[in-house]
């Protein structure tokens, strides 16, 4: 039951991953979306992640330290990649929201550097999902 | 700089010192984690986490506020038309301009993000019921007290951090729209971007304590 603790600290960092991209204020005098939209997508990876290591949570079923440690790992790898990957987002989209205005052939470069961006932030989720498919092992610990 | 190196070097010596202590005087195994854990009452952690939910969340529906409010009233300067537009307004009392509601968004969104927090407030603390210290520590009510303590931490600190960006949003919103009245639809969708995160950390808050029971003795 202590072990609630680890994944209760997962899920909630990965939910608050999602608010790494708190960070990101483009500035925008014309219609450009993307890096908002990107930042959003970062935030359904935490989401995701939340709610699978959510449903393996409940008081009444054996919860081993393992499974915890887990979670903990999952939600943690999630969360801090998404952070990192949404401040990413954040200042590429605002600089380079700033070069389209004198330039617009800078569109295809900043959608390349923000998909860039964006993958971390995958990276991160991948690793959630990898790690949470083995929370479930039976494991006497 | 001054104060991040006070802020990092004082705590950390104070840890050191109280490491050092326990090493050289033998008595390194007072210091359990675990039973730290299971000794400390269910209740600090839920009650800790119920408050943390309100306070963050309208820490950040102010921080928002204050941030979009400063820019409203200095754009108003210069283009005092802004200031019907974006017009702060007292919580409750536009619900008989609900036509005009679509102009007034940049001060709602932040409110919204303060009203998650209450709501999921009361949804915690409807779990908390006194029970004798005798019956207290079962697995059921640790469950519920880390969990509400954890998802009253998520759903605050996510409300802190939208209401920060939804301010930023809802600042270049009314200086573009003083610029170009033309501009403050398209910002509008970048604050609904803003939003969303809110919503998502009461959604992760109300999965979190989903499956806790309510206090209850043995």
């Amino acid at each position: 039951m202590l072990v609630a603790i680890g994944a209760a600290y997962g899920t909630s960092k990965s939910g608050i991953g999602i608010s790494g991209l708190g960070q990101f204020r483009p500035e925008l005098v014309m219609k450009s979306l993307i890096p908002v939209v990107m930042s959003g997508i970062i935030a359904v990876y935490g989401l995701v992640v939340s709610v699978l290591i959510a449903s393996g949570l409940a008081p009444d079923n054996d919860y081993s330290l393992y499974a915890g440690f887990i979670h903990l790992a999952a939600g943690l790898a999630c969360g801090v990649t998404g952070l990192a990957a949404g401040y990413a987002i954040g200042i590429v989209g605002d600089s380079c929201v700033r070069a389209y205005l004198n330039e617009s052939k800078v569109f295809v470069t900043m959608i390349l550097i923000l998909i860039f961006a964006e993958v971390l932030g995958l990276y991160g989720l991948i690793v959630a999902l990898l790690l949470n498919v083995k929370a479930s092992d039976e494991v006497s610990c | 700089m001054g104060y991040l190196a006070y802020s990092v070097a004082g705590p950390t010596s104070v840890a050191g010192i109280v490491g050092l202590y326990l090493l050289l005087t033998g008595s390194g195994e007072s210091f359990n984690v675990g039973r730290f854990l299971e000794e400390s009452s269910p209740y600090l952690w839920a009650m800790t986490g119920i408050g943390l939910c309100i306070g963050l969340s309208v820490l950040g529906a102010a921080w928002g506020i204050f941030v979009t409010g400063a820019s409203i009233l200095g754009g108003g300067v210069r283009a005092p038309r802004i200031r019907t537009k974006n017009l702060i307004r007292c919580a409750g009392k536009v619900y008989s301009m609900v036509p005009i509601l679509i102009k007034y968004n940049s001060i709602i969104f932040c409110e919204v993000v303060a009203i998650y927090g209450v709501i999921m407030s009361i949804v915690f603390s409807s779990k908390v019921v006194s029970i004798p210290e005798t019956e207290l520590y079962t697995a059921s009510n640790y469950y519920t007290g880390f969990s509400l303590f954890w998802g009253g931490l998520t759903v605050g600190t996510c409300n802190l951090l939208c209401g920060v960006a939804v301010g930023i949003a809802g600042s270049t919103a009314a200086i573009g729209d003083a610029a170009d009245p033309t501009l403050f639809v398209k910002i509008l969708i970048i604050e609904v971007f803003a939003s969303i995160m809110g919503l998502f950390g009461l959604i992760v808050g109300l999965l979190v304590s989903g499956k806790a029971q309510t206090f209850e003795g043995l």
